[in-house]
């Protein structure tokens, strides 16, 4: 009765609802952030370079008359610019870890996820309110936002909290930010984006690399680290032997027949580690400031449970390059979803395959950025040419 | 503490009391105890539960009408099963109520406003509505 019932759950229902439990959330981010772009940018006239001002704009501020190589110049020195301040706010945080200033940080935490869903989420709010012209008054208003942003800041602080609400704040906070990232200049956003994926290359596997130092002292010491991380719900197996923790660690993908022996060890071995309050697989996580100083995490990692945690700053970029796609055509915008999709599977299986922090931008924005030159330059063209004479629509 | 990983003390002890060799694939069945949070038992135990419900309908107090929703969706099994958890019960179903009279309440006012428009309440609605104001103290900007 065992085996049977354990050959029907096949390796893709296991390994299929981790993967399912990480890339819905990526979607639906993404989904939700062209939605956005598709509603409130519907009118070309409206100057978005001029509209939006951050530290990423510091350097150069794009108009359209610069020539093209002008254009250029001034993305590079932007993306060094924000680079920079990443680097020296990653650097600060790393900082402040080693001193266990554990309290200031989540309390900064807690203040960041304030600002962004009041703040950002007012913004886009109204934003969505003047488009439509939506009749609510502002008392309403200021009572809905204030109870959105409160029990937001609970949802993201307090450690015990409904899995689901969390995941849901944080998949909002993600939408909210990189909306606002969409409406940086065009140039500067993809060479921002290329800039970002070599940062995060080289901040987790260099080892002098900030985010490096952060995961390497958090497992040492046998910490969190207070930051944003979407962790996906773990997997509970009912295991036909309850007497163990039904918590799986993702190792190298067994065959889905294997006995019960080789399943029996692999999970005794997890519950022997995490009685031994050592972290057998760590937590990782990345961090990295924004041009606002959140304490947003990039990288994708395993979970003392198993469960994968995808950093907020990972969200955030996939959906910048879908949102900053869905401005030209939504062509680009399948294009690229699917290139990030391939890619962030990719990093999965790195993942499964070196067990340790990954950086989870470089593979699937460089295939972003890649699949949206190419859409935009080559199959737009093709599309249209066939669709104008009838061959295929 | 995150949850994913503080919870393993309570899940361990508890199963081990009540390990059940039918494999079911509902967590509530295979163990005979019911969880009190929606999570099963990757949730909150029930002691920690009573101290979370109290401390959640007390700061819905503070106009936090969604706060209380929260309250009675995360410890929904203790509505379905009313026999469970009594501490825990009276807690939730008074946030339950709190926040059917709050909702009552604001959408009242809302759908007045929304429906009744400028022949309800004359030039004072212009000055309420939301992109109005929100053109006059210049929100709807992005910088």
């Amino acid at each position: 009765m065992d085996r049977t019932e354990q050959r029907a759950r096949s390796i893709l229902d296991t390994l299929g609802e981790e993967l399912i439990g990480i890339l819905t959330p990526v979607s639906i981010c993404m989904f939700t952030v062209v939605l956005l772009v598709c509603l409130l940018n519907s009118d070309p006239s409206s100057p978005s370079s001029a509209s939006f001002s951050s530290i990423a704009t510091a350097a150069y501020s794009e108009s359209d008359s610069d020539s093209p190589w002008a254009k250029l110049l001034g993305a590079f020195l932007n993306s060094l610019v924000f680079v920079a301040a990443i680097t020296l706010a990653t650097f600060l945080l790393v900082l402040l870890f080693y001193l266990r200033c554990l309290n200031f940080l989540k309390l900064y935490m807690a203040f960041s996820a304030f600002v962004v869903l009041a703040n950002l989420g007012g913004e886009i709010l109204i934003l969505l309110i003047d488009r439509f012209r939506f009749p609510i008054d502002s008392v309403t208003f200021l009572i809905l936002l204030f109870n959105f942003s409160v029990v937001g800041v609970f949802a993201v602080f307090m450690s015990r909290f409904s899995i689901l609400i969390t995941q849901g704040y944080l998949v909002v906070i993600g939408v909210l930010v990189a909306y606002f990232f969409t409406m940086l200049p065009e140039w500067t956003t993809w060479v921002l984006l290329v800039a970002l994926a070599v940062y995060d290359l080289a901040a987790v596997l260099l080892p002098v690399g900030p985010l490096r130092l952060l995961v390497e002292m958090a497992i040492s010491r046998d910490e969190d680290i207070p930051a944003l991380v979407y962790e996906a719900r773990p997997v509970i197996r009912n295991h036909h032997d309850s007497r163990l923790v039904q918590r799986r660690v993702w190792r190298e993908q067994r065959p889905s027949n294997s006995s019960d022996d080789v399943e029996n060890n692999e999970v005794v071995t997890v519950v022997r580690a995490e009685e031994e309050v050592s972290v057998s697989v760590p937590l990782i996580e990345r961090s990295r400031a924004e041009e606002s100083s959140e304490t947003f995490l990039e990288g994708i990692g395993l979970g003392s449970s198993g469960a994968i945690k995808l950093g907020l700053g990972d969200f955030i970029f996939y959906s910048v390059l879908v949102g900053r796609a869905a401005m030209y055509d939504l062509m680009t915008v399948y294009a690229c979803y699917l290139a990030i999709i391939a890619g962030l599977g990719v990093t999965l299986m790195l993942l499964s395959v070196y067990q340790k922090a990954l950086p989870a931008l470089p593979v699937s924005i460089l295939l972003g950025v890649v699949f949206y030159f190419l859409a935009r330059l080559f199959l737009e063209v093709f599309v249209v040419q066939c669709s104008s004479n009838l061959v295929m629509f | 503490m995150e949850a994913s990983r503080s919870d393993d003390a309570n899940l361990s002890p508890n199963r081990d009391r009540r390990s059940n060799p039918n494999p079911t694939h509902n967590p509530i069945l295979s163990s005979s105890q019911i969880w009190p949070t929606i999570d099963g038992p990757l949730g909150l135990t029930e002691e920690a539960s009573v101290d979370y419900a109290r401390r959640f309908y007390k700061f819905g107090f503070a106009l936090l009408p969604w706060l209380w929703a929260v309250n009675c969706f995360y410890f929904w099994p203790v509505l379905r099963h009313s026999r469970a958890f009594p501490q825990i019960r009276n807690h939730v179903v008074r946030s339950a109520i709190g926040f059917s009279v709050f909702t009552v309440l604001l959408s009242a006012w809302a759908l007045t406003f929304s429906i009744g428009g400028e022949q309800l309440f004359g030039p004072v609605w212009d000055k309420l509505v939301m992109y109005n104001v929100a053109d006059r103290l210049g929100l709807s900007g992005l910088t």
